[in-house]
Formats: structure tokens, C-alpha cells, sequence
């Protein structure tokens, strides 16, 4: 059997070879046209299809050379990170943006781990970071968010 | 001609020298100079967080401010590599080298002099460059015709993809994503949605703002977290005077106009930058050195070379955007979604039909280079305590403008979630070993290779020897492919390549 010898070129190969093999799946609905007028899949068809190229070339090159290992993908700080984005999202035009920047403030806070987080300094850099945002993009910038609740 | 050019200044300053937009320049510069000193943010990010800020201002203020952060960047990035030893940005990373150790011999003062009026003097004539080069480039660019755009952007996407650190072929198969990401929508000719998959917030296409906060502001944040230990500086020297000595400047006005000179030109070639000008410049200053074995211990040239070559860099690279509509680099991009955002499609017509654009923003960057000497140097006990804040108060307030920028583009949760989506697959990809700053560049010019291919063989009937028939395009497409010959062929020039960013 074949060795992996670069794991990040493995990973790099499957991802190109996918979104190439999507784009080409998604892109067949699509009118390819000819060269002399080209229909709207015409320049994403070809594009996929290169992109598949590089991605064999790639997985070719994970199995003749000897790269760098794939450093440990560590959950928390990306999985906290995520959600408090999305919460942010969903919660914002419901309680404002007082709430939701605190709560997203004490929300980030936990990417760390839990040891080193000091309760007190997060709320009150949640507080601080709060009235600053609301001064800054409220009133400041005039965005059109509710400060408070819904207004 | 002569007569032409101070006329055109005249105007620049003109207009670059109204109150509100003086404002805006200093805030930009003010701005930069923060996110310059701060390591764990950079330009990119903060210019894609103000860009929705943008919307309402005039074209000619907001594309001062945002040019004002990227070359500001510059010159607090040597602040923190020369007090701390960890650079505050990614083209001061060879200034830690000599910086770092002046700062340790107690000649912190005179590294951070030498850094700023290095700065301030590659600045000035990187702005002469421009004014200079600008208008006979977008002279030969009012030639260009469709096949010529299109040969234009391939050699574009493919010097930067060779001029970029990292692994080539990666970086190919980057810009290809990019292209055809820029792709997902509405297309213009059919009317027909392509890639949408129902979604409604990518109809228009997929917003720029999310896609690049998420590649680069999010990833860079979880990244940071990710360190066991987080980014602390700890600062060795206090400063006594900041004024280099007479041996000093004697010692470093040859790097500096080398590195001046290196950076100019860098900073004009697609793919070339801040980064790269810096580190070549290190490596020259190495070469023409009588006794090398004093790098790495302190040598003043090797300050003085790369921050003046990494900021006439960040000036020169506005010349391929401004003249010719092409972004060389990820930042470009971000300038040139920042001109489109305000309805004006870079490139020669700029010059032509909005001359105090032009002409506004070089004067600004003359102001803004004033600006920064003054922000710097006098003001530098302020920035150096603003180092002692630690990442974990920096990074809720980081992510915080990262989110409220996109959640206020359009004021819905949608293109927050656009945004998760790219920070994960940004984040994986790096993990792989896959830059982010390509796919952004094919990212921004997607549509418009696209529409330059579709006019060239509609002209030419669907024959593709139109692009060696036109001899700008057949000039162009031979360089790339010399280019990408040279990579394969030439292993010297691989191993220069691979040697510029190691060090």
C-alpha cells in the first residue's frame, strides 16, 4: 500500500480534490456554452477541473516527499469561538447590544482554559467592553442596532 | 510634464488637505500604529473590520484611512520587534534579528530612531514612485483590451503566488478556489444563480467583508488561543535617547537607501509587498556587508535596511492597483473592495476621470508618512505601555469588532454564519499547510477574469489565439510562463526563493 509521507499534503489534496469534484457536480446544471460564447458554467466547469488537477498533483506529492505532521487541532478554542459568534447573531436584535457584547465577552473567555480564567476581571472587562461598544457604534458610528433590549 | 506633475500635486494636496480628510488620515496612521505595535492583529483584519465603517464616508477619506493602517502598521510593527523580540507584524520579523539585540545592548533608543526615520524616508520616496509611475503605467494601461486584462491577471496570480512563502502548488490550488468562490451568485450575463445553493445571503455573491474576517481576523484569534503559553511581552530596556548617533546614521543611510530602493521595487511586481521587501532586504544587507558575522548582534543596517524597505513597499504597492486595477497582494484586494464598495472600479480610469483620487491619496501618504514620524517618535512611551496589555483583555475586544463590523453590513445573522464557515475552513487549510492571502486575490479578481475571458473570445470568435496574437497579452503570457519555466527548471532560483524566507 501507499505511505503518506506529507499529512499536510494529504489534507490539502483531499480538500482541493472535493470542492473541485462539488464544483464540477453543482456546475453540470449549469449551460457550458462554447468558447466563442460562453454560458455561465463554462469559466467554473474549467476552473474545477484545474482544481482537481492540483489537488492529484498534491496528493502525488503527500505520497513521493516527506513533509511536515498535521500540529493537533485543539476543540476549544475553535468550537467557542465559533458560538459565541453565532450566538451573537441570534441574540442581538433581541436584548441589544449592551447584553450581547457582555455576554460575548464571558462567552470568549472560556477558549482558555477554565484555570486561568478570572471570574471577576471578565465581568467586568464584559461591562467595560459593553458601554464602550454601545458609546462607540451606537451613538458614535450611528449603526442601527438596539442599544437595550429592542431598542 | 514637469509643470503637469505640480499641477497634479496641487490638487492632491488640495484635496488631502481638508480638514475632514487630514482627520481621517490621522486616524488611520493613529490606528495602524496600534494594531502595528499589538502582535496578534494586523492590517488585514482591521482594514476588513472597517470596511463596512466605510459605507458612508466619501471615496477619497475612506481610502486614506485605510491606506494610512496598512503603511502605519509598518512602522509600529518595529516598536514591538525591537523592545519585545516578537513582531508586532509579519514584515518586521527579520527586525527582531538586529533590533532585539541592539535593544539588549542598550540601544534600543537609536534602533527605534534609525527604524522610524528610515521609515519616514523610504515613505517619501515610495510616494515619489507613485506619483511618478502612476500615470505613464495607467498611460500604457488605457492600451489594454480585454486578452490583455486577462494575460495581465494570470501573470499577476502567478507572481504572487511565486512571491508568496509557502509551498507553491498549495498556493495554485488556493488562487483557483478563490476564482471560483468569486464566481458564486448571480451571474451578470445570464442572469442564471450559480453555487447559491437557495441561499439568499449569497445571491449577490459572497460577501468580501466575512470571507476575509473569517480567513484571517477569526483564524488568527482561535490560533493565538491555541499557544499554551500566550503572546507576553516582556520588555528588556528602558530608553534613554532615541536619537541615533553620528556613527549610527553613518553607519546606516547606505541600507537605508538600498533597502528604499528594494522595497520600491518589490512593492510594484504583483505578489511582492511589506513582507517579502523586508526580508529581502535583510538578506542584501547581509551580502554587501563587509563583516557579516556582526549580524545578528546588534548591526544597525539591519534595522535600518528592512523597515525602510517593508514601508516603500507598502507605498509602491498601490501602483499595480491604482494604474493597472490589479491587487498584488491580500491587503490590495481589501483597498480594491473598499474602491468597488464605493462604486469605483480601480485602475487607469481612476487617474482620468477622478484625478483628486489619485492624486488625494499620494499626497495623503506624504501627510500620513509626517503623521507617523511624529506619532512615533515622541509618543513612543505610550506605545511601549500599551504592550504590557495582555492577550487575554485584547482578544474579546478583537473578536468584538470583528463581529459587529459584519453583523453590520445588513444587520442580520446570516453573514455572521458565512463568516464561521470560512473561519473553519481557513482554519483548517492553514493547518495543511494553505495560505489564506491567495485565495483572497482570486477571490477579488474571479469575476473579472472571468468576464475579460468571455469578451476576449466573443471578439475573437472563440479562438483562444487571441491572447499570442495581441502582442501586450502574448508579452505578458510569455513572462509567466519564463516565470513558472525558471521554478521548474532553475533549482538556484528555487533555493533563492526558499532562502529569502528562511533566515
Amino acid at each position: 500500500m501507499f505511505r503518506i509521507k506529507s499529512p499536510q499534503d494529504a489534507g490539502a489534496a483531499v480538500v482541493f480534490i472535493a470542492i473541485g469534484v462539488a464544483g464540477i457536480y453543482f456546475g453540470s446544471d449549469l449551460r457550458f456554452g462554447s468558447a466563442g460564447s460562453m454560458g455561465p458554467g463554462f469559466f467554473p466547469v474549467i476552473l474545477s477541473w484545474t482544481i482537481v488537477g492540483i489537488g492529484v498533483i498534491v496528493g502525488a506529492k503527500a505520497l513521493a516527499v516527506e513533509g511536515p505532521r498535521i500540529e493537533p487541532i485543539q476543540l476549544r478554542p475553535i468550537l467557542v469561538i465559533v458560538s459565541s459568534i453565532l450566538i451573537f447573531g441570534y441574540v442581538i436584535d433581541k436584548v441589544g447590544l449592551a447584553i450581547t457584547v457582555a455576554l460575548l465577552t464571558i462567552l470568549a473567555a472560556f477558549a482558555r482554559k477554565w484555570r486561568e480564567v478570572s471570574l471577576l476581571e471578565t465581568v467586568l472587562l464584559a461591562g467595560g467592553l459593553g458601554v464602550f461598544c454601545v458609546v462607540l457604534f451606537v451613538y458614535a458610528l450611528a449603526q442601527p442596532f438596539p442599544a437595550w433590549w429592542g431598542r | 510634464m514637469g509643470l503637469d506633475l505640480l499641477h497634479n500635486l496641487a490638487t492632491g494636496f488640495g484635496a488631502a488637505a481638508s480638514l475632514n480628510n487630514l482627520g481621517f488620515a490621522f486616524i488611520g496612521c493613529l490606528l495602524g500604529t496600534l494594531i502595528g505595535v499589538l502582535p496578534g492583529i494586523g492590517p488585514i483584519p482591521t482594514i476588513a473590520m472597517l470596511l463596512p465603517i466605510t459605507f458612508g464616508l466619501d471615496p477619497l477619506s475612506s481610502l486614506v484611512m485605510l491606506a494610512g493602517i496598512y503603511y502605519g502598521a509598518q512602522y509600529g510593527g518595529s516598536t514591538t520587534s525591537i523592545l519585545v523580540n516578537i513582531p508586532g507584524e509579519a514584515s518586521s520579523i527579520v527586525t527582531c534579528i538586529d533590533g532585539y539585540e541592539m535593544a539588549k545592548q542598550g540601544r534600543a533608543g537609536p534602533a527605534l530612531g534609525i527604524a522610524a526615520l528610515g521609515s519616514f524616508f523610504a515613505g517619501c520616496v515610495g510616494t515619489v514612485f507613485i506619483a511618478g509611475f502612476g500615470p505613464p503605467l495607467a498611460a500604457v494601461a488605457q492600451q489594454f483590451n480585454s486578452p490583455d486584462y486577462f494575460s495581465l491577471m494570470v501573470l499577476g496570480l502567478v507572481t504572487a503566488v511565486i512571491l508568496a512563502h509557502g509551498s507553491v502548488i498549495k498556493a495554485v490550488g488556493m488562487v483557483l478556489v478563490g476564482l471560483l468562490l468569486g464566481l458564486v451568485g448571480t451571474d451578470v450575463n445570464s442572469g442564471l444563480t450559480r453555487y447559491t445553493f437557495g441561499i439568499s445571503e449569497i445571491w449577490d455573491g459572497i460577501d468580501f467583508v466575512p470571507l476575509v474576517i473569517g480567513m484571517f481576523g477569526i483564524v488568527e484569534i482561535i490560533r493565538n488561543l491555541e499557544q499554551t503559553t500566550l503572546p507576553r511581552p516582556h520588555l528588556v530596556a528602558r530608553m534613554r535617547d532615541l536619537w541615533p548617533t553620528g556613527k549610527d546614521l553613518r553607519d546606516s543611510w547606505q541600507a537605508v537607501l538600498r533597502g528604499t530602493g528594494l522595497g520600491s521595487i518589490l512593492g510594484i511586481l504583483p505578489g511582492g509587498g511589506a513582507v517579502l521587501a523586508s526580508f529581502a532586504s535583510y538578506t542584501l544587507e547581509k551580502k554587501v556587508a563587509k563583516d557579516p558575522t556582526r549580524f545578528g548582534k546588534g548591526a544597525i543596517e539591519g534595522v535600518a535596511g528592512p523597515e525602510s524597505a517593508n514601508n516603500a513597499a507598502a507605498q509602491t504597492n498601490f501602483i499595480p492597483l491604482l494604474t493597472l486595477g490589479l491587487p498584488s497582494n491580500a491587503v490590495m484586494a481589501l483597498m480594491m473592495g473598499a474602491m468597488i464598495i464605493q462604486g469605483i472600479q480601480p485602475g487607469a480610469a481612476v487617474m482620468t476621470k477622478r484625478p483628486d483620487l489619485f492624486w488625494g491619496m499620494v499626497a495623503s501618504m506624504w501627510i500620513g508618512n509626517l503623521m507617523l514620524l511624529v506619532i512615533n517618535l515622541p509618543l513612543i512611551g505610550i506605545w511601549v505601555r500599551l504592550l504590557s496589555v495582555p492577550y487575554r483583555l485584547l482578544y474579546p475586544a478583537i473578536l468584538l469588532f470583528c463581529v459587529i463590523g459584519i453583523y453590520s453590513i445588513n444587520t442580520s445573522a446570516g453573514q455572521l454564519t458565512i463568516c464561521v464557515v470560512f473561519a473553519v475552513f481557513g482554519y483548517f487549510l492553514l493547518r495543511f499547510g494553505c495560505e489564506p492571502a491567495p485565495l483572497v486575490l482570486g477571490f477579488i479578481l474571479g469575476p473579472l477574469m472571468e468576464e475579460n475571458l468571455r469578451r476576449s473570445l466573443v471578439i475573437s470568435r472563440g479562438d483562444p489565439m487571441v491572447f499570442i496574437e495581441r502582442p501586450i497579452s502574448a508579452t505578458l503570457l510569455a513572462t509567466t510562463v519564463v516565470l513558472v519555466l525558471a521554478l521548474i527548471v532553475l533549482p538556484q532560483f528555487r533555493r533563492t526563493r526558499r532562502e529569502a524566507f528562511q533566515e
